[in-house]
């Protein structure tokens, strides 16, 4: 049985909830506090699957309490009731890593419901830690299984939290930032905890951009950063060898192939020969990094006679499809194969995404 | 009256089409161009499997050799070190200069461009500093190409650029593949004062 704890100082409102809620057809067991002391010493003894806590109480406030119950107890959620609905609270409350934030007075049968939502919604999936993965990717898993949720991502210094509505990223927080400028400033934290709130409901709409576009630009931004930073220098783990890089290629260009609809991925040197290819068989991968050369370097040329810079992709679209060409390096280029039902944009996305893996074949 | 040059509009319009390329396609694309072009023109050259490496030399004073019939002779200097007197490409260069005063525009970059570390110079051991011209991205590739398919006594023969110099004196050395050879820095740059390339013919285990 699920286990909900209602943290208030009034008296009369913890009465009325437990009682509601306790005996509303929902199959749980609501627990009571009246202060947030008395809670995080419940929390002690009983693991809890909800919180539903007022913000304004003597002592320890529901907000201060939020903070200790996502450090020590991720696992629960917690839901912020007041009856002062200022919009800074619902912002530090969603900060903080609430799930709902609920204004005073209240239909009781309308907490019913978002009690309801809140605990079904953490009945399924995987609890864990995985490491090693990009936040990039997370934000793609997120906004790709279409869910409500927030995720917090955590430096030694630093913190941040984006929300997400039925997959579409609404809304984002850090460091006084908000909407797109916090998205872009989270997404160039490299290294860090990434702890997903599921329910969570945004406080707010600020992104309307669609992931895909709002992903790209982020990319594009810690690209340039990177090329400001390392003054085009190529970062080279030292301890790769040429051979574990060339398998790293093999798996990056197998990312590409992954995607629905693309059916070969190539890294081509400038000069037309091909380092290293994921085709299908019958494919001739050798012509496909000649003729492209040709193709990615007359589009150069063009950009250049027409001073428009250097060139960061072009797509040649046919009646069967399209073909992406984009310069990884100084030394090499992606070609990409898709027929026409692929996503364009996933495409897009992993070039930008795996552009510094796929460089470092050319410098081994 | 002194008769006018005749150009051999094959050649004037051959390095005409390299600056063209580089002008369309940029420099590197220009110089896979070129290095495809000479491995795609080696494929016609017949294979060919002399019973021993003096055979190999006999066919090339009689101009029988598929290396020769494409560069001319070469002089076999020893310890299985090549020189080659005569660059191929020096009718081309003469006549287009003679006209114009000077090589296309481009060249120089193109030359630079071929002696950066690339797969193809990889594959077919040339370049890494022996290139002194865009024509040596098509003569030491196709030589190489030919190379690969020709054996003696059976086995294969592998041919390794070692150097290379231009019509005004100016020596390339490439000295990856003289490290990788063996060969002494001072024999190639010997070899190359009476020849304008250097190369080494080594018959794999």
């Amino acid at each position: 049985m699920k286990k909900v704890l209602i943290v208030d100082d009034e008296e009369d409102m913890v009465w009325s909830l437990q009682k509601t809620l306790g005996g509303g057809g929902l199959d749980i067991d609501v627990l009571t506090a009246r202060s947030g002391e008395e809670a995080l010493e419940v929390l002690k003894e009983i693991p809890v699957d909800l919180i539903v806590t007022d913000i304004r109480m003597p002592g320890i406030s529901g907000l201060d309490l939020l903070v200790e119950v996502r450090k020590n107890y991720p696992d629960t959620a917690v839901i912020v009731m007041t009856a002062y609905p200022h919009p800074q609270f619902r912002k530090e409350a969603a900060e903080k890593g609430s799930i709902r934030f609920v204004e005073k007075p209240f239909d009781i049968n309308y907490l019913r419901d978002v009690v309801s939502e809140a605990l079904n919604g953490r009945q399924d999936g995987f609890r864990g830690t995985v490491a090693g993965i990009e936040l990039t990717d997370i934000i793609q898993i997120t906004c790709l299984s279409r869910t409500t949720s927030a995720l917090r991502v955590r430096t030694s210094e630093r913190e941040g939290i984006i929300f997400f509505d039925s997959g579409n990223i609404v809304h984002a927080l850090c460091d006084g930032l908000e909407g797109e400028d916090a998205f872009y400033e989270i997404l160039s934290f490299r290294g860090g905890t990434i702890e997903s709130i599921k329910g969570a409901e945004s406080p707010a709409v600020t992104i309307e951009r669609n992931w895909e576009s709002l992903l790209m630009e982020g990319l594009r931004r810690i690209d340039e950063a990177g090329r400001d930073a390392a003054a085009g220098e190529v970062p080279v783990p030292e301890t790769a060898t040429k051979e574990e890089t060339m398998e790293d290629i093999k798996a990056t260009l197998k990312e590409f192939t992954d995607i629905d609809g693309v059916t070969a991925a190539c890294l081509v040197g400038r000069d037309g020969f091909v380092l290293d290819s994921v085709a299908p068989e019958g494919m001739d991968t050798e012509m496909v990094g000649a003729i492209a050369s040709t193709g990615l370097g007359s589009s150069e040329s063009m950009g250049k006679q027409l001073g428009k810079g250097g060139l960061n992709m072009c797509m040649v679209e046919y009646e069967g499809g399209s073909i992406f060409l984009a310069p990884v390096s100084q030394e090499a280029f992606l070609v990409v194969v898709a027929e026409d039902r692929a996503n364009l944009g996933m495409i897009r996305f992993a070039t930008k995404k795996h552009r510094d893996v796929l460089s470092l074949s050319t410098v081994m | 009256m002194q008769a006018a040059t005749i150009l051999d509009i094959a050649h004037i319009s051959f390095l005409d089409m390299i600056n063209d390329m580089i002008n369309t396609v940029g420099t590197t694309g220009a110089r896979g161009t070129l290095v495809r072009n000479s491995m795609e023109s080696a494929k016609k050259i017949e294979e060919a499997d002399f019973a021993s490496f003096d055979d190999y030399l006999r066919a090339i004073e009689e101009g029988t050799n598929p290396i020769t019939r494409i560069e001319g002779k070469a002089v076999h200097v020893g310890d299985h070190v090549f020189g080659l007197p005569d660059c191929p490409f020096a009718p081309s260069i003469r006549n287009y200069t003679e006209m114009f005063g000077g090589l296309p525009p481009g060249y120089s970059e193109l030359t630079e461009d071929s002696n950066r570390p690339n797969s193809a110079a990889d594959r077919l051991r040339v370049a890494y500093g022996a290139c002194v011209s865009p024509f040596c991205s098509v003569h030491q590739p196709m030589r190489s190409a030919i190379g690969d398919r020709i054996k003696i006594g059976g086995r294969k023969i592998q041919i390794y650029q070692l150097g290379c110099k231009s019509g005004s004196g100016v020596k390339g050395l490439a000295d990856r593949w003289i490290k990788e050879t063996g060969i002494s820095r001072e024999t190639v740059e010997k070899v190359l004062d009476d020849n304008m390339c250097c190369y080494y013919l080594r018959i794999v285990d």
